[in-house]
């Protein structure tokens, strides 16, 4: 359910994407560093979905609160001259890999468990004959 | 229930970060950015494209005030018949000038570089130069051409067609082979004026360049993208 949520969001969002306006150059970089803040926010929904510890009000706000403060520090760091959202991308990639090994983590204990079952239930059928 | 929840919202987050990629992709691909090594690289060319982008706002704001006043122009003369007199007279005025598009039967002439080097020929015959061009304005002129113009760039009083090294500049715009010609006036006379025997166009071809001439039987000519402005002039009275 939640996989078929997420392939149809991506298909219709990339549909009417590709028939959008550009944007302007100047505010590319913005928008690059808000969909890195984005992925980040829904590597991180996913992974607290398989944990059972999804809470909707810290996602939606995490998705939304995350992407304008990056692109505030971006702005920021550019009247500063300094590239802040080095900091920024480091930090939602590094959390990106890390949520990437949850939900990893998840998928193989539960194939494992499930060989060890199919193990069992095979060892007990040739037991009982 | 949750679970349907979660789906919902997921999905929802999804389709935003798939149209923000998309647009951020395809805005990109458009900036045809070869990614430089170096940083001073990277920020001039942002800075190119920021200056690009701010010419092409104020020349867009250009149009857009040039149609109005076109606009208020015809409002203001509709119900009076010197008024209209005057504004035809504008109208043609703009035409002649090269402030307004024009269409008309006519001819195109395309000139190419040629693509094979051959080792014979001396490789400056083998390009179009810049005076190439201006031979062929000025048989077309000689015929009568009402209305030139090349790559897009109308041929007006003030222009200068000018050799800047390995590129050609007209209008003071970089334009390069391949080089379209276009000309509004008598098909048969600036056909025959380009295609008479040795013409100029025979000494181009000498050099194995590619010079095509067809006859239109519509042309649109653009306007002249600059402005004509004057510092000096007096009447003379």
């Amino acid at each position: 359910m939640i996989l078929i949520a997420i392939i149809l969001g991506c298909v219709v969002g990339a549909l009417i994407g590709i028939n959008m306006p550009m944007i302007s150059y100047t505010y590319s970089g913005y928008l690059a560093i808000a969909i890195i803040a984005a992925l980040d926010s829904v590597f991180g929904g996913i992974a607290s979905t398989l944990n059972k510890n999804f809470d909707l009000k810290i996602f939606v706000t995490g998705f939304f609160g995350n992407a304008i403060l990056s692109i505030l520090l971006t702005y920021l760091g550019q009247k500063l001259n300094v590239d802040i959202y080095l900091a920024a991308i480091v930090v939602f990639v590094g959390r990106m890999f890390n949520n990437l090994a949850i939900i990893r983590r998840y998928y193989i204990e539960k194939w494992s468990e499930n060989r060890r079952k199919n193990d069992k239930k095979e060892e007990n059928k040739t037991v009982g004959k | 229930m949750k679970r349907k929840q979660i789906a919902i919202t997921l999905g929802i987050m999804c389709f935003l970060l798939a149209v923000a990629l998309c647009v951020q992709i395809k805005t990109m691909s458009s900036a045809n950015s070869t990614v430089s090594q170096t940083l001073a690289d990277n920020e001039l060319r942002d800075e190119v494209l920021k200056m690009k982008e701010r010419y092409d706002n104020i020349y867009a704001s250009l149009e857009d005030a040039q149609s109005e006043l076109e606009k208020t122009r015809q409002e203001a003369t509709q119900n009076d018949v010197t008024a209209e007199a005057k504004e035809q007279e504008l109208k043609e005025n703009n035409m002649l000038l090269g402030n307004a598009d024009v269409r008309g039967e006519g001819v195109e002439v395309v000139l190419e570089d040629a693509d094979t080097t051959n080792n014979n020929v001396n490789p400056s015959l083998q390009i179009i130069h810049y005076d190439d061009i201006q031979w062929v304005i000025n048989e077309l002129k000689n015929a009568g051409a009402e209305a030139i113009e090349v790559n897009g760039q109308r041929i007006v009083n003030t222009t200068a067609i000018t050799c800047e090294g390995n590129i050609i500049k007209i209008n003071g715009i970089k334009i390069g082979s391949p080089f379209c010609i276009k000309a509004i006036g008598s098909q048969s006379l600036l056909y025959g004026a380009l295609e008479r025997a040795g013409s100029w166009l025979d000494e181009i071809r000498n050099g194995g360049n590619v010079a095509e001439v067809t006859k239109m039987d519509d042309i649109i000519i653009s306007k002249y993208s600059g402005i004509i402005s004057y510092e000096y002039l007096k009447e003379d009275k």
